[in-house]
């Protein structure tokens, strides 16, 4: 949950009437909302909700089919190189090269960004991996390799990191650590934008929380105002309300 | 947008995609063990289906380093991306800001390092089965196979990026790959056939631009389209 010392330092990102179609079947349909600068956004929903659509839009590796995305106030063209040397994505392809070393992923990542003098043995370290800087990445663990993408994902200092359900597969250590990672984002500075289905975990690090259901926006509110247990029940309803009441449209009776 | 953010630079995309396209091809020798063993195989099979005293192995071994080096080249090249389809690397490389077309010419660059040397051993193998005389231009020989090396590997480059996206993959990347080649099949086995029969440089020179054309077509077209057939 948030607290009062991180506060949103300026205007982040702004979703403007975004609607995505694939063929016949409307993943976003027309989504408004505000994901703040300085604050973890987590982005709830069930499955087929649209969310990773949203990430992926947001990401420039899919286009809006209409409406549009805002930076900092300013219209956004998620395609264009300097968006992407603002972004960190994590999602659960680690997007590695397992033959090349834990080293070797991060200078490679470093160059593709055009970064100097990267400090990688700072980025590894911070995931708790300098020991096995020189590895290959072949021989990692699952929850290694996820931290490793993590390293990555930071290593050109984004100013918006977007998560796409990262704790898939990982066991509880490995989920501890890069959640405590994860919560050195709140820095006031960056834009996080979090994708799970995990209630718990993902409304512990939310300041922020969108809920989408069939891609539509069914929340959009402060965490603070729930509690773990509160929000679930709050979850399930909406969610169960939502799809109850396509199903009735679907069959033309009252919802 | 306010503050600046580092730019990377084309050459330093270039040179860091085929250092890290040759570093994972020596550490895991995927492509090159297999496009090596085929070279071989070639070799010996000729050699025993060819009757040296009626068919002249100088006569012949233009053709056969072409269909060599094309047939070992979709090996190597068609796999060029299945280990960027590995746990989501190019989706990775194209979250970066890196010049696309530079990444296309990184993988050009390696491939084709990859596949001259697969022509180096084409000659040698021919060479030790048919005691192959290359010629009174060897030299030149090898810059003919060289620019038709680049050639081949620009477009195979661009159509493995294709075919990576199918659900047909590597067995579609000869289908459209075989009739763009067929230009420089035809300019480049003439030449290459003209030299090792002896004939001077002169001979072979329209041939040479023709084939250094088409290197150049390719990898034009391919750096202006590698981006739009890798991003949605």
């Amino acid at each position: 949950m948030t607290d009062d010392t991180s506060r949103p330092s300026s205007e982040g990102l702004g979703l403007h009437a975004l609607r995505r179609r694939f063929g016949t079947h409307v993943a976003l349909r027309d989504v408004d909302a505000s994901l703040p600068a300085g604050l973890i956004t987590t982005v709830f929903g069930p499955n087929g909700a649209g969310k990773s659509t949203l990430l992926r839009i947001l990401a420039g590796s899919l286009r809006p089919t209409a409406g549009s995305v805002s930076w900092r106030g300013e219209k956004l063209d998620p395609r264009s190189a300097d968006w992407r040397s603002r972004i960190g994505v994590l999602s659960h392809a680690t997007h590695l090269y397992a033959p090349l070393g834990a080293r070797e992923n991060l200078a490679f990542h470093a160059r593709m960004h055009g970064l100097e003098a990267p400090d990688l043995d700072a980025a590894l370290e911070r995931v708790d991996l300098l020991s096995r800087a020189e590895d290959r990445v072949s021989g990692f663990s699952r929850g290694m390799r996820q931290r490793l993408a993590l390293a990555r994902t930071l290593l050109h200092d984004p100013d918006v990191v977007l998560l796409d359900e990262p704790f898939t597969g990982l066991d509880s250590h490995a989920a501890r650590l890069l959640e405590g990672v994860l919560r050195t984002l709140r820095d006031g500075r960056r834009t996080v934008v979090l994708v799970t289905h995990a209630l718990g975990e993902g409304l512990a690090l939310a300041d922020h929380v969108l809920l989408l259901v069939r891609g539509s926006v069914r929340l959009d509110a402060p965490a603070s105002d729930f509690e773990v247990d509160g929000f679930a029940e709050r979850y399930h309803g909406i969610v169960d309300a939502a799809e109850t009441g396509l199903a009735a449209t679907a069959s033309g009776s009252p919802a | 947008m306010s503050d600046e953010r580092a730019v990377p630079g084309w050459l330093s995309v270039v040179a860091a995609v085929a250092g890290k396209d040759l570093r994972i091809e020596f550490r895991t020798r995927s492509r090159s063990f297999t496009m090596a063993g085929f070279v071989v195989l070639v070799g010996v099979l000729f050699n025993f289906s060819i009757d040296q005293a009626l068919v002249r192995p100088q006569d012949i071994a233009s053709g056969l380093t072409w269909i060599t080096l094309i047939l070992s080249g979709l090996i190597g090249v068609g796999r060029t991306f299945a280990i960027e389809k590995e746990d989501g690397a190019m989706s990775g490389l194209l979250l970066t800001p890196a010049p696309r077309d530079a990444i296309y010419i990184g993988k050009v660059v390696a491939n084709f390092i990859l596949v001259f040397g697969i022509v180096l051993l084409t000659l040698g193998v021919f060479g030790l089965f048919f005691r192959l005389d290359y010629g009174n231009h060897p030299g030149t020989l090898l810059l003919v196979l060289g620019a038709g090396a680049l050639g081949f590997v620009a477009l195979a480059t661009l159509f493995g990026a294709l075919t990576a996206s199918t659900t047909l993959g590597e067995s579609l990347l000869p289908i459209l790959l075989f009739p763009l080649l067929v230009p420089m099949v035809v300019y480049g086995a003439s030449a290459s056939g003209r030299l090792l029969a002896g004939r001077p440089v002169a001979e072979v020179a329209g041939q040479g631009r023709m084939l250094a054309a088409f290197a150049v077509l390719a990898l034009g077209a391919g750096a202006a389209l590698f981006g739009q057939i890798v991003e949605e």
